[in-house]
């Protein structure tokens, strides 16, 4: 069978599985735009030169939730289900199973953040040209690689209960110390410090950059690095799970 | 050959689950793997379907590795546990399963074939037991494979939903081999042509209901005696009635018989202790 078709059959009936399902949707498609509606709209209004900040780490952060719910929460979740096993039992390859996994992830993420960005749009005067939306879009797949991957560490290495606090709890305190949720110079000091170091604030610096902000180099720099280390973590919690499950 | 166990071992930690488990499924068989809990039947079945290696010894799926993609295209599967996603309609499982299949058969005739028309649009997490079942052996028959491996088909249904899912599996079968798992005997006598048993990983019996009954040996020996009905199946049937008759001691409804197929398998697994 084609690839191509089979991935998008995978994509199919996850889209399908996801959508429907409002313990997913609301949390993780209508939170961020939700939020963003409550706390930075506002502010953006009151100041309109921010207003493409603010939008863009709300993009940033509805695509590491997005990241993290589907890769950790899911995969933690479904590696010992039976219709996982009998998934596997398909005449399927990895990566066709596997593409179709971030297949979902990017048209949620894409789907979350586009969310935010018609708020930002109707509601503030918000102001970037199609160039610089296709730059985002760009990037917000490009800086979600590494969220990937962490969303992946924590599906192999965390139960299927830890997975949902512990996911949770990296999203929230990674979104505010990267200065998601309010620009980095209003961040305590501490925070402030370790900050610039963070995946979070290195993604935002990424789609920052768009608007001229933003140290897009040193983001991506560190994107990389994180790219590499959590691969590697994800890749070794992925084969210990394959030998005890399917040695 | 469809599948070939050759000397299989497979060990978990310090348990054998497989010890040199060696069997043959044909072209146009159905053969039932029968044995007690523990036995090695599903660690047989995993190693058969690709999803486990095995630690020593060969098993050749269509004469290549179980786990070979080409290899499953030709292969249906009916897992134990169902657990389908709860929102995906049955409609859409049965759909997507198709789709992995060069040659699969048309998603309507499957649906109507296991009595699943009128709940197509119906979400996985809204079947009862039987549905489910009924959409789990759906799923090993729509890619129309060559080979079917049915685990555990019918554990869970009662007596007439059983038999109204051995009927479809019949009428489905075809011109295809089978390899099923089981509890129920009277499974394995209805479907089965060959049957297997196996205990502690290794192959106890391969062959027909009739000759499983007639392997123990011994006949079945009832009567009512002075503390009530004895039941007893002895190696010499002669000997053991001459000793009761002999004994003086009162019985009556004295009646000999071939053994059923649960208590030949009984004998049969009791083995060393």
């Amino acid at each position: 069978m084609n690839t191509l078709l089979l991935v998008r059959a995978h994509t199919k009936i996850q889209f399908l599985d996801l959508i429907r399902w409002p313990g997913y949707v609301v949390p993780t498609v209508v939170f961020p735009a939700m939020l963003y509606s409550i706390f930075d709209l506002p502010a953006a209004r009151m100041h309109p030169n921010d207003a493409d900040l603010l939008a863009l780490a709300f993009i940033a952060w509805a695509v590491i939730g997005v990241t993290l719910y589907q890769f950790g929460v899911g995969i933690a979740q479904e590696r010992g289900r039976p219709w996982e096993r009998y998934v596997r039992t398909l005449p399927a390859s990895v990566f066709e199973r596997f593409g179709a996994r971030i297949a979902t992830a990017v048209l949620f993420g894409v789907i979350t953040a586009a969310l935010v960005a018609l708020v930002a749009r109707a509601f503030t005067p918000i102001d970037l040209t199609l160039m610089q939306w296709l730059r985002v879009l760009l990037y917000a797949i490009a800086g979600g690689v590494p969220f990937v991957l962490i969303g992946i560490t924590i599906g192999y290495w965390a139960s299927a209960r830890a997975s949902v606090p512990l996911a949770t709890a990296v999203n929230l305190l990674l979104a505010y110390a990267g200065g998601l949720w309010m620009p980095p110079q209003y961040l305590p000091s501490f925070v402030a410090t370790i900050s610039p170091y963070l995946p979070t604030r290195q993604f935002g610096d990424l789609l920052w950059s768009v608007v001229g902000e933003g140290n897009a180099l040193r983001a991506v720099m560190g994107l990389a690095l994180y790219t590499l280390v959590f691969g590697l973590i994800a890749a070794v919690g992925y084969r210990r799970d394959e030998r005890k499950r399917y040695a | 050959m469809i599948l070939a166990f050759e000397d299989v071992v497979k060990s978990y930690g310090g348990i054998r689950a497989l010890d040199g488990l060696s069997f043959a499924v044909g072209r146009d068989e159905i053969v039932a793997l029968l044995g007690p809990n523990g036995a090695g039947k599903t660690t047989a079945l995993e190693i058969a379907l690709g999803l486990r290696g095995c630690d020593s010894g060969s098993v050749h799926l269509f004469g290549a590795s179980p786990s070979s993609i080409a290899v499953r295209r030709r292969l249906g599967v009916t897992p134990q546990e169902s657990g389908f996603p709860d929102m995906l309609t049955v409609g859409e499982i049965v759909e997507f399963v198709a789709q992995h299949y060069p040659t699969p058969a048309q998603v309507a005739q499957t649906l109507s074939a296991f009595g699943l028309e009128a709940m197509k649009k119906r979400r996985a997490g809204t079947l009862s037991g039987g549905e489910s079942r009924r959409l789990a052996l759906a799923l090993a028959f729509i890619g129309n494979p060559e080979f079917v491996v049915l685990d555990e088909p019918t554990t869970g249904l009662d007596v007439q939903s059983r038999r109204r899912l051995w009927d479809v599996v019949r009428e489905a079968s075809g011109n295809r081999s089978i390899l099923f798992t089981t509890h129920y005997l009277e499974e394995a006598q209805a479907l089965a042509s060959r049957i297997l048993v196996v205990d502690r990983g290794r192959l106890l019996f391969d062959g027909d209901a009739q000759t499983l009954r007639g392997r123990v040996g011994g006949r079945r020996v009832t009567y009512v005696g002075q503390d009530g009905p004895v039941v007893a199946v002895p190696v010499d049937t002669d000997a053991y009635v001459r000793a009761l008759v002999n004994s003086g001691a009162g019985f009556s409804n004295l009646e000999i018989s071939k053994p059923s197929l649960e208590e030949a398998f009984l004998l049969l697994t009791k083995g060393p202790e």
